[in-house]
């Protein structure tokens, strides 16, 4: 997990930077936080478009690749700094990479304070439409007096006050995940057990006797079965093909493809990437492996429910965007049904691309421009109008 | 005659908030002088170790010190009033505080209907914090709402129950500058001499 904390002042010196230190380098056992200025980002003005500048770019690509952020604001004059006001209305106005993004709120302030009143206006403002962050209720971290508050190696001097901040970051971490679900299609109900994700039963291609979780899973699957390789022709529908010619046509798909039957176990990955190169990483040892073991635990109700939709017919393919690879790639993962002449639920064939430079390509082609920027999801009392005098332009 | 600076609280090219404080200087004329500023040239506030302003701001402090009265016109962005205005108002309340007990009104303008209400609030907050402790008129609120749609071509409003209702609340500023100058020249503000937010 990735969380990415930002220093919400300007300030040479800022207690506010001192202290997501503090947490970036305390409770690094429990989550990676990398510690963001702001100090280099211009004041905001709508007459005068600076999106694709390079701070505003950095931001938005660390907070987009984030599972999460933390703001430490201090109190200006009862509210939050201009500096911190004006980095969120760049990063609503044509670009919204805190959309649905959990975020905690933390402060400190040379008063008694602790930054209370500006922390009450940093979530009213995060909670605007066009800015539509996902803010930890409770969990309210104040830290007042702070210039009494850490001793020569930056570390909080009081004890119980580092303990209550550990627990409020332990509950954010709680927190993305049940974001993670909220944001999940259909996610209100755990799906989970709707499938076999552990591939207990079996169908008639599966090949038995034979450790799904072998790093060797292939070969010995190819031994049992007397499966061929190399040269020797295979015929298809139709076609002829040998198992190579095969393999290379297969590996030069602009897609990565992978193959899951279905009694839900992975048989199949174009494999010519590195897992490090991969939009969606697998690794040669985990072919065979049951899908519950090729997904985290807080995905099975997710992943269940693309199995079912696909299963049951309801769909012939899920299909989700994936933004952590940043503002320069629009991923999008492909669940398609693999069905026999029948109609009958054969296995998933999930494809994963960028399609943005299919997007670019095209547009260049047509002269045609994209209209970034449009919330939709505006809800509760505000019309969408009232969005256009907040910090973002309607496309 | 009163003296007044009306304070556009944005830096953007077009601005309903700018309209509106030019249709109150052409209304009320007859009543004050009203200066329009602009914010949109002031520089970022960094909080600099010398507690110095910049000219610009400096002379926007001049011109709010010799004033009567102040009026700011803010639009709402994000539920809150823009950073630009943030910023000017920090510059303010880091070096000279030329706003304490200085009578001052809100109005606000924004294109869909709630007409700036959240950025109101925040914006009382903000001015009634120590550094900058201006004196607001309370119970008093201007809202433009639809503000894209309120002017006519000679930039008046077109609605006359907005206009009367304007009338009503310049009015009473009128006369509660008079009284906030009565109570404070008998209890002047003392500056605060160290910032609640120094070094955080």
């Amino acid at each position: 997990m990735k969380i990415v904390g930002i220093v919400g002042s300007n300030a040479d010196f800022s207690y506010n930077h001192q202290l997501l230190n503090f947490i970036a380098k305390q409770y690094k056992q429990l989550v990676e936080i990398e510690v963001l200025d702001i100090k280099d980002v211009p004041m905001f003005n709508q007459s005068d478009d600076q999106t694709d500048s390079a701070p505003i770019q950095h931001l938005n690509e660390k907070i987009t690749e984030a599972d999460g952020v933390i703001i430490a604001t201090p109190e200006y004059n009862h509210s939050i700094p201009s500096a911190l006001q004006s980095v969120i209305e760049w990063l609503s106005f044509k670009i919204h990479p805190l959309d649905g993004k959990p975020v905690m709120i933390v402060g400190a302030s040379y008063d008694v304070q602790g930054s209370s009143r500006s922390q009450l206006h940093l979530r009213q403002i995060l909670d605007a439409p066009g800015v539509n962050a996902v803010v930890m209720p409770g969990n309210e971290f104040l830290l007042g007096e702070v210039h009494k508050a850490f001793d020569e190696e930056g570390d909080l001097k009081d004890a119980e006050t580092a303990k209550f901040l550990e627990s409020c970051i332990k509950k954010f971490i709680r927190f993305i995940n049940v974001v993670n679900v909220l944001n999940a299609p259909e996610g209100m109900k755990d799906l989970s057990s709707a499938e076999d994700l552990y591939a207990t039963g079996s169908i008639d291609t599966t090949i038995q006797g034979i450790d799904m979780m072998a790093d060797d899973w292939v070969e010995q699957a190819a031994e049992a079965t007397g499966a061929v390789d190399g040269d020797t022709y295979v015929k298809l529908d139709r076609g002829i093909l040998t198992v190579n010619q095969l393999n290379h046509f297969l590996n030069s798909m602009p897609a990565e493809l992978t193959y899951a039957d279905s009694n839900n176990q992975f048989l199949y990955y174009n494999h010519h990437l590195d897992a490090e190169e991969m939009f969606a990483s697998r690794r040669p040892e985990q072919v065979g492996y049951p899908l519950a073991e090729c997904h985290p635990k807080q995905a099975f109700s997710g992943v269940s429910w693309v199995i079912q939709q696909l299963r049951k017919g309801k769909q012939d393919v899920v299909k989700t965007h994936v933004p952590t690879h940043g503002p320069d790639k629009f991923v999008v993962h492909n669940y398609q049904a693999i069905r026999d002449e029948e109609g009958n639920y054969l296995g998933i064939n999930e494809y994963v691309q960028d399609i943005k430079p299919i997007i670019d390509w095209y547009l260049e082609q047509t002269g045609q421009q994209l209209t970034g920027g449009d919330v939709d999801a505006v809800s509760g009392a505000t019309s969408k109008v009232d969005t256009v005098s907040g910090a973002t332009v309607k496309g | 005659m009163l003296n007044l600076i009306g304070i556009v609280g944005t830096n953007s090219d077009q601005s309903t908030n700018r309209q509106l404080l030019q249709f109150i200087q052409k209304h009320f004329a007859d009543q004050a002088n009203i200066e329009i500023c602009e914010i949109k040239d002031l520089p970022a506030f960094n909080k600099p170790k010398e507690n110095q302003a910049p000219e610009e701001v400096q002379a926007l402090a001049a011109k709010i010190t010799a004033a009567d009265g102040v009026i700011i016109s803010t639009p709402e962005y994000n539920h809150s009033i823009p950073a630009i205005l943030k910023s000017v108002l920090e510059w303010l309340s880091y070096t000279s505080q030329p706003l304490v007990d200085k009578p001052l009104m809100i109005t606000g303008a924004s294109y869909g209907k709630l007409g700036s209400s959240r950025a109101q609030s925040h914006l009382r907050q903000i001015l009634d914090a120590p550094e900058l402790k201006a004196r607001i008129m309370p119970s008093s609120e201007f809202l433009v709402g639809y503000s894209l749609q309120a002017f006519d071509e000679e930039g008046n409003l077109k609605d006359a129950n907005k206009v009367s209702e304007l009338e009503d609340i310049f009015n009473d500023f009128t006369q509660f500058i008079e009284i906030t100058n009565h109570l404070v020249s008998k209890n002047p503000t003392k500056k605060a001499q160290k910032f609640s937010w120094e070094d955080n």
